[in-house]
């Protein structure tokens, strides 16, 4: 994308428009750049991408600055770029389809600790069918330490752990933290999809 | 009367007291909220963002379940359930192949017809029908909201037809009109707050809390409200972070709406655990003579 002129080529772009259109179900051939995402994205100006500059990498077929690229990974999903856009595409349901995409081609993912609270939070629901915020804090933030540790980011950790505590402390002074593990009985069925979910 | 009820992760832990709150006031407008049995988690945002079978399936369960009540409304009273909930069943409705191999593996079957309702949906009936008015007979003179509406009341990523403007929504000032309240009218009330990103990019959502904060406090509000737990719980836990960061001297407490209709109808503060706000809740209505 740092070219001033930009590089079409139907074959080589085809194939990614297709295949992120049929996995997101948005009819991403009908941007027309008008921005309307751009102006509202709350995240856009931090990510250093906008929705419609994301659209045009696919439209452009370029796969690694499509799913390596800081949008992906902040969306917040609030669903403003898809609220306004004058041909109904959702540009949240293309980030997630982009991460989707990436971890499947194991790409790393460019903001490890979102990927780990999500992972995290899919984990904690997967073993009791419900997310405890404690089980899942707990797995989230050994996954983060131990991979900053391993980077030599012992600040980090640091930071993070009195951060926690901090938070924590107020919470249990103000009775907002809650200890119990909440588990369904019939989790054989939340097993069964997670299952399913796998192997589709 | 009964009706369907699914509180979600958050009220049975960190904003149990929305989950106290909603039972009470409910059950002072006539209406039993009967919890489904043995739901589980909606997988909120993690699920969407890593897996599109789970996202839909995990809430499709609990429509199985609110399904076998019989019930013919249920109400959810987090946006990220609602909006997980409700994108399921319209999901399904479209798509018979995907509802068959997710019913394959559920006991309580999916079927379709379940009225799936926001706590802000439910409580704007009992305005029309004069309920509330009734039963709120306390004005909260004084008290100047900023209504808090977040993303996913009035934003979905599929068609669902919402019953309020998506960008400028009214439904929680009409609710706060009828209590009295003089709700201010601001910038920021359908803007994002970061939900989980205040644990996994922090940076991001303090930021995106300060635009928030700072036009509440701009716009002469002396509190802000929500119906969302997790906004709730992010504008309220992390503020004094922002405050601090982005130079904003004033706090405004976090109220839950369901905390300003039990006020009104004349419920004990401390029933209603008004007191476990992170930013004090409990001095504005002190100062105000509300309590």
């Amino acid at each position: 994308m740092s070219s001033s002129v930009l590089q079409y080529e139907a074959a080589v772009s085809q194939p990614l428009v297709e295949e992120v259109m049929k996995r997101s179900g948005q009819n991403l051939v009908a941007c027309y750049q008008c921005r309307r995402c751009a102006a509202g994205c709350p995240v856009g100006e931090e990510a250093g991408v906008t929705p419609d500059q994301l659209i045009r990498m696919i439209l452009l077929g370029d796969r690694e600055a499509a799913v390596n690229n800081l949008l992906v990974w902040k969306c917040v999903a609030c669903y403003t770029c898809g609220t306004r856009c004058p041909n109904n595409i959702q540009t949240a349901r293309i980030t997630e389809t982009l991460k989707q995409m990436g971890k499947k081609a194991h790409a790393a993912p460019l903001l490890p600790r979102v990927a780990d609270f999500h992972s995290s939070f899919m984990a904690a629901t997967g073993h009791f069918g419900r997310f405890n915020e404690i089980e899942g804090m707990a797995i989230y933030e050994t996954k983060t330490a131990v991979k900053e540790l391993l980077k030599g980011k012992l600040k980090a950790v640091i930071d993070e752990v009195i951060g926690q505590l901090k938070l924590g402390a107020e919470m249990t002074k103000k009775k907002r933290m809650h200890v119990g593990l909440d588990r369904i009985k019939n989790r054989s069925e939340i097993k069964a999809l997670y299952k399913k979910a796998k192997n589709r | 009367m009964e009706i369907a009820y699914y509180p979600g992760c958050s009220l049975h832990a960190s904003s149990q007291l929305y989950d106290i709150q909603c039972k009470l006031v409910f059950r002072n407008l006539g209406m039993e909220l009967k919890e489904i049995e043995d739901w589980n988690c909606c997988g909120a945002t993690a699920a969407s963002k890593t897996d599109d079978f789970l996202a839909i399936a995990l809430p499709a369960r609990n429509l199985g379940l609110a399904a076998a009540t019989g019930l013919p409304e249920i109400i959810i009273p987090c946006s990220s359930c609602y909006s997980r909930t409700l994108i399921s069943q319209k999901t399904l409705a479209a798509d018979p192949a995907l509802k068959d191999a997710i019913n394959a593996e559920l006991g309580h079957k999916i079927e379709g017809s379940i009225k799936v309702s926001s706590i802000l949906e439910a409580l704007l009936a009992k305005v029309k029908s004069g309920e509330l008015a009734k039963q709120a007979v306390k004005k909260l003179e004084g008290l100047k909201p900023a209504c808090y509406y977040g993303c996913l009341l009035t934003r979905f990523p599929i068609d669902v037809a919402v019953p309020d403007d998506v960008e400028n929504p009214q439904g929680m000032e009409t609710v706060c009109e009828a209590l009295g309240a003089e709700p201010v009218d601001w910038n920021y009330k359908t803007d994002c707050c970061g939900a989980s990103s205040s644990i996994s990019d922090a940076e991001q959502s303090l930021l995106l809390m300060s635009r928030i904060l700072r036009d509440a406090v701009d716009r002469g509000a002396n509190c802000i409200v929500a119906t969302c737990p997790l906004c709730q719980f992010n504008v309220d836990a992390y503020q004094d972070q922002v405050g601090k960061r982005y130079g904003i001297k004033k706090r405004l407490p976090v109220y839950f709406i369901t905390e300003l209709i039990g006020l009104s109808m004349g419920i004990d503060p401390l029933e209603m655990q008004v007191d476990r706000h992170i930013v004090d809740a409990m001095g504005l209505l002190k100062e105000l003579k509300l309590i």
